[in-house]
Order: C-alpha cells, then sequence, then structure tokens
C-alpha cells in the first residue's frame, strides 16, 4: 500500500497535480502571449484582486466538505461593507473599530444560516438561498442603494492598496487565513468531522458527533470571513456600497469544485481549493492581456476549465486504477 | 496531505518567474513607438459607450494611437478599478475613463497618475485632482439653451409649454432649468411656461403627468421632456390623447428609444450630442496631451475632423448638443 513507487504515482494523479500542471501551463501560455503579464507589478494585481474571493473560496471549503453551500457570502460582503462604512461614516468609529464590527455583522449572518440550517434542519441550499436576497436586499435597504462611503484615511487605504513586507498587505490575512482553514480541515478532528459529515450526517450524529455545533461553526466562520473580505475590498476600491461582492459567492463556490472538491461532500483539500483560486484568477488576468481578447472570453474559458480539469481528473484516476489493477490480477 | 509544501511549490515558481522575467520590463520605454491608449467606459454593453468605442477607434486610426477598450460587462465600479490597476501594469501611455462612481474610481486614477500614466475623463467626471482633464460632452447652458431655442422654433416662437423633469431636486437638471428658463426670459417674450412637473425619471409617470398637462391645458402647444424617460413617456401621452401634430414633444434622449414616435410625427426633436464625436475628441485628446500638445488652461483645441474645439479651464467641451429630427434619426444607432 505504501510502497514509494506507489505513492509517487498516487501523488502526481492527484486533482491539485493536474491543477498545478494547468496552472503552469496559463502562467508559460500568458507570458508568451500576453502584455506584460510575468512582472511583479502584475503578479501583486492578481493577488490583490483575488483576496476576496480566496477568502470566500477558503471558508466555502469546509462548508462543501459537509455537503453543504453556502449561496449567500457574496450579499453578506455587500452587507458588512454597508455596516463598515455606515460605522465609520454614521458613528464616527475608527476604521479599524468599524472593521471587528463588519466582522461581527458577518458572524451573525453566518450564525442566521446555521441556526436556520441546524435547528430547523432546512437545506443549506434553500437557507442561503433566502438570506442570499436578505442580506443584499438589507444593504440596499440601508443605503437606498445609493449612497456610498468614500474619502477614507489613507492608513485605512494602505490594507487594499499598499505593501508589507514587499507583498500586498491584505496578503498576510490572507496567508493567516489559509493556515487557519488548513490546520482546521486537515489536521484537527473538526475537519475529520466536516468530512464524515459529507459522507453521512446521519453516521455521524451516530457516532457522537455534535454535527449540529460543526456545522454552525462553518456557517458562522464563513460569515465572519465574509465580513473580513468586506473590509478588505472596501479599503481596496476605497468606497463602501451595497453592490460589494456581487457574484462572488459562485466564483468561489467555481474555485472550491476546480479544486477538487466533491459538491456531494466527503472529499477535497484547501490545497486545490487554493490551486483552484489561482487558476481562476491567472486566467482572467492573463486572458485580458492578450491584445485583441474581448472580456467575454473569460466566461467561456473559466467553464471550458472547471469542465476539463474534472473531467481530467476522473479520466486518470480511471486510468491509473487500471494500471495498478492488472498486476494485482496477475498475482491473483 | 502535503498541501503547503505544494502550495508554497507554486508560490515560488510565481515569485522565481516573476524575477527571471524582470527584463521584459524595461523593454518597451524606447522612443518612437506607439502610444497605447487605454478607453474605460461605464459599462461595455451599453449602446451609448458602444458608439463612444466607434469614435475612438476612427481618432485611434487617424492618429495611429494603439487602442485598449475594455470595461465592466455591466456596471460594476468595482470592476472599473480592476481594469484600471491592470492597465497600470500594462504600462499604458494615457488613460481616459468614464466614471461609474466618482470617489471609487478616482483612488485608482491617482494611482495611475503617480506611475506617470496621464489621465482624462470624459462623459462622467471624476474628483479633478485625479485627472488633467475632462472632455465634456455638453455644458448646462448648451443643453438648455438648445432646448429653449428649439422649443421655440417648433411652436413659432409663442404659446404655452410645459416642462418634465425627473426630480425637482436633481442638480443638473435644475441647472438646464435655469439655463432654459434665462434663455425664455432673453429672446422668446411670448412664450410661457406653465408648468414644471417632475417623473421621478420614471416613464409610466411621466406618461400620466404628460396626460394631466394636457387635459388640464387646452392651449398648451408643446411638452419639453428633459430626462430621457420622460421623452417617450410624453409621446405616448400625445398619441392617446389625439393631438399629434398639435401638441410638440421634444427632449433630452437617446435617439434610438424615440424613432419610432419621431417617425411617427409625435415627437419633433430629440436633444443629444454626438455620441461618436465624444469618443472622437476623447482620443484626440488624450493623443495631445500625452504629446504635451494640450494643457488645461488652453483656450481652444484642434482635434481633427472637429475642427477647433472650445475648453473651459479643464473641460474640453464637445460643443452644443445636436438635435435628432425625422431627417436625420436613421443615421444613428444609439
Amino acid at each position: 500500500m505504501t510502497s514509494p513507487r506507489r505513492s509517487w504515482k498516487h501523488w502526481f494523479l492527484r486533482h491539485e497535480c493536474i491543477l498545478l500542471v494547468v496552472l503552469v501551463a496559463e502562467i508559460f501560455l500568458f507570458d508568451a502571449l500576453g502584455r506584460k503579464f510575468l512582472t511583479g507589478a502584475n503578479i501583486a494585481n492578481i493577488v490583490r484582486q483575488s483576496t476576496e474571493i480566496g477568502l470566500l473560496a477558503l471558508v466555502m471549503t469546509p462548508i462543501i466538505l459537509t455537503g453543504g453551500i453556502d449561496l449567500s457570502v457574496g450579499s453578506l460582503m455587500g452587507l458588512c461593507a454597508v455596516a463598515f462604512g455606515m460605522l465609520w461614516g454614521e458613528l464616527g468609529w475608527s476604521p479599524w473599530l468599524a472593521m471587528a464590527g463588519a466582522v461581527v455583522v458577518g458572524a451573525l449572518g453566518g450564525g442566521l444560516n446555521a441556526t436556520l440550517i441546524t435547528r430547523l434542519r432546512l437545506p443549506p441550499l434553500i437557507v442561503t438561498l433566502g438570506t442570499y436576497s436578505l442580506f443584499r436586499g438589507l444593504a440596499e435597504g440601508l443605503t437606498g442603494g445609493t449612497k456610498a462611503y468614500s474619502s477614507f484615511p489613507d492608513s485605512f487605504l494602505e490594507l487594499g492598496n499598499g505593501f508589507a513586507l514587499g507583498v500586498p498587505v491584505q496578503v498576510w490575512i490572507f496567508v493567516v487565513v489559509a493556515i487557519g482553514i488548513w490546520l482546521l480541515v486537515h489536521r484537527t478532528t473538526i475537519g475529520r468531522s466536516f468530512r464524515a459529515i459529507g459522507f453521512s450526517p446521519e453516521g455521524t450524529r451516530y457516532a457522537g458527533i455534535p454535527v449540529g455545533r460543526r456545522l454552525g461553526l462553518a456557517y458562522a466562520m464563513a460569515g465572519a470571513v465574509a465580513g473580513l473580505a468586506a473590509v478588505i475590498f472596501v479599503s481596496r476600491v476605497a468606497e463602501a456600497r451595497a453592490s460589494a461582492g456581487v457574484g462572488y459567492e459562485l466564483r468561489a463556490i467555481t474555485a472550491v469544485v476546480l479544486g477538487g472538491t466533491s459538491i456531494f461532500g466527503g472529499t477535497g483539500t484547501v490545497a486545490g481549493t487554493l490551486l483552484g483560486v489561482a487558476a481562476i484568477a491567472v486566467l482572467e488576468n492573463g486572458l485580458l492581456r492578450i491584445p485583441g481578447v474581448p472580456r467575454e472570453l473569460f466566461g467561456i474559458f473559466t467553464g471550458a476549465l472547471l469542465l476539463l480539469a474534472l473531467a481530467a481528473g476522473v479520466v486518470t484516476r480511471a486510468w491509473a486504477n487500471r494500471r495498478v489493477a492488472e498486476p494485482k490480477a496477475a498475482v491473483e | 496531505m502535503k498541501a503547503f509544501p505544494l502550495f508554497s511549490c507554486v508560490l515560488a515558481i510565481l515569485l522565481g518567474l516573476a524575477g527571471c522575467n524582470k527584463k521584459s520590463e524595461s523593454q518597451n520605454n524606447g522612443g518612437g513607438k506607439q502610444l497605447l491608449v487605454a478607453l474605460l467606459p461605464k459599462s461595455k454593453g451599453n449602446q451609448y459607450f458602444v458608439t463612444v468605442e466607434k469614435g475612438a477607434r476612427t481618432a485611434a486610426s487617424e492618429l495611429g494611437v494603439q487602442l485598449l477598450f475594455d470595461g465592466p460587462l455591466d456596471t460594476d465600479a468595482a470592476k472599473q478599478n480592476e481594469i484600471v490597476e491592470n492597465w497600470i501594469t500594462q504600462d499604458v501611455d494615457v488613460i481616459a475613463a468614464a466614471a461609474e462612481n466618482k470617489a471609487g474610481l478616482s483612488s485608482a486614477l491617482k494611482k495611475a497618475e503617480a506611475k506617470g500614466i496621464k489621465v482624462i475623463t470624459y462623459d462622467s467626471d471624476a474628483n479633478t485632482d485625479a485627472r488633467s482633464l475632462f472632455v465634456n460632452q455638453a455644458t448646462a447652458q448648451g443643453i438648455g439653451e438648445v432646448l429653449m431655442d428649439t422649443a421655440a422654433k417648433l411652436c413659432n416662437e409663442e404659446g404655452e409649454f410645459a416642462i418634465i423633469t425627473a426630480t425637482l431636486t436633481a442638480g443638473n437638471m435644475n441647472e438646464w432649468r435655469k439655463h432654459i428658463e434665462a434663455r425664455l426670459a432673453a429672446k422668446y417674450p411670448k412664450m410661457k411656461l406653465i408648468a414644471t412637473n417632475p417623473c421621478d425619471d420614471n416613464k409610466d409617470k411621466a406618461q400620466q403627468e404628460a396626460t394631466n398637462l394636457i387635459g388640464a391645458n387646452p392651449n398648451l402647444k408643446c411638452i419639453m421632456a428633459i430626462c430621457s424617460p420622460a421623452v417617450p413617456g410624453a409621446a405616448e401621452a400625445v398619441k392617446q390623447a389625439g393631438k399629434i401634430g398639435q401638441i410638440k414633444v421634444l427632449g433630452l434622449g437617446l435617439p434610438k428609444e424615440n424613432r419610432a414616435y419621431v417617425k411617427a410625427g409625435i415627437t419633433q426633436a430629440v436633444i443629444l450630442w454626438k455620441v461618436e464625436d465624444l469618443g472622437y475628441l476623447t482620443i484626440q485628446a488624450a493623443k495631445a496631451l500625452a504629446e504635451g500638445k494640450l494643457k488645461p488652461g488652453d483656450k481652444t483645441f484642434k482635434a481633427g475632423r472637429l475642427g477647433e474645439v472650445q475648453m473651459e479651464g479643464d473641460n474640453i467641451v464637445l460643443g452644443k448638443p445636436f438635435v435628432f429630427d425625422a431627417g436625420n434619426i436613421d443615421q444613428f444607432d444609439f
């Protein structure tokens, strides 16, 4: 089972590895065709512009591992952006205190999802479809749909636009969250229980694992991180308004699924999600740097990439299993 | 689960490649290179901006300028920022932007200026400290005067007319009304403004207001709609009241959405600037600015086929708005 040859092959044929090849191929392709693609400034751009979606994808991973989904995180970003703007602009809080406030609002929003899902046993798809409209509606209602907060102090705008130790400031936040989620998912019994819930929620419950509390943790965490993403977004675009994060939930889900996490739950890795986020971010940025390529193509390529990566995973694994199975059969 | 080694591998590859590619950054700054101008619309799919692009392409090919045209697929302020930031790293020479969102876009434009990129705005201005020039499609005075002059012409300079506006608090429309009323007082003593009613920028409400005005004022000769939904709204009201031709309709709007009414003789005049010329002028200005031939404070600016264009401070003014009528409306596709 664990002979070095076997495990090497096993590693090589993993979904993450296929994705890594795709990512490197993208990088070489865009370096050859795109205008000034591989420059320090552009890499900083790619990282900045994908931080918020990356954060959402990170917290979406445990949720999808449990077999759930959260469609409300993009709308919750809008609500948290507005909350941040109001706390700072109307109540005069400092940006950093308002940031904490936005994270709390996010956690409460996630907590609402969690309560409805675990106490009322409603399907996550339905609950978060409801809060998807609810959160965005609240954000629009609070601002009349048009009011926006801007002229934030420069010290706050550094969060989304500045550099710390040579990399964009928000990268450090992203790295901390990524390590936290990775540890949680891959190094704790809680992470193991997420996967167990994904395979069989009832079985997990009979095994004595507090399924409700675990699910609650996953959704509340997603909410809090959506609040964090909202504040980073506000700092990056220098404006807080209700339209923050429109469509981000689907982009985050796409990244997670592209990263190899099963939409039915049970299997998936944080590394896969990170690679999924990177593959999409590089694709969007690079594609638009090729002279004459219209923006509309990005959607087509993302869709094709997702379907091809998933199909490639299935085909290579089937091929590998056959190759591994043959000598065994000969022995018997 | 060797997840982190894997991820750090990717990072290392990315950063490594970034490092060994520094050479390409310094390649493109040589002299005699084609000027690279990036044009940002509020949204790419909007026919208005498609028309802007058409004019911009004409100017770009006349001037030998390389033109990048990209924008959000629908109005998305945050996407505008991302596009500008990506242009900054492509070392474009000039960015010409129509701001969906003044404060937000200004922060990205300032970054571009800090990197030595020339920035101008068109159609919809950013903060004045985030750009050097604004290509202004029409001044309030120009709009007000053309509206009043056209109405007077339609009514033979006498009789009652009414205005339908969006809201009584809308800043730009009140500015236009001020100039309409000033022109009225100065030039057309036999004409009388009997009402100014708001329609909340809503076509149905405009139709209702127009119907009420027609019912209450038997001598009404003309309805002037100064917000775009009100032009077809007023036309529909006139049609349903059976007063086609007796009550003239004119207003500020897009030729396309009024074409049917104009061809049917219900609406006599639609007023707007020539959108294609706005794109053309923007690229002309971008090139001249990059070459140091144009600066804020100039009195006039020679813009190719448009000839001498007036400037007011740091605004380049496209000129008087254009009157679209039954004779010419088929030539315009926006």
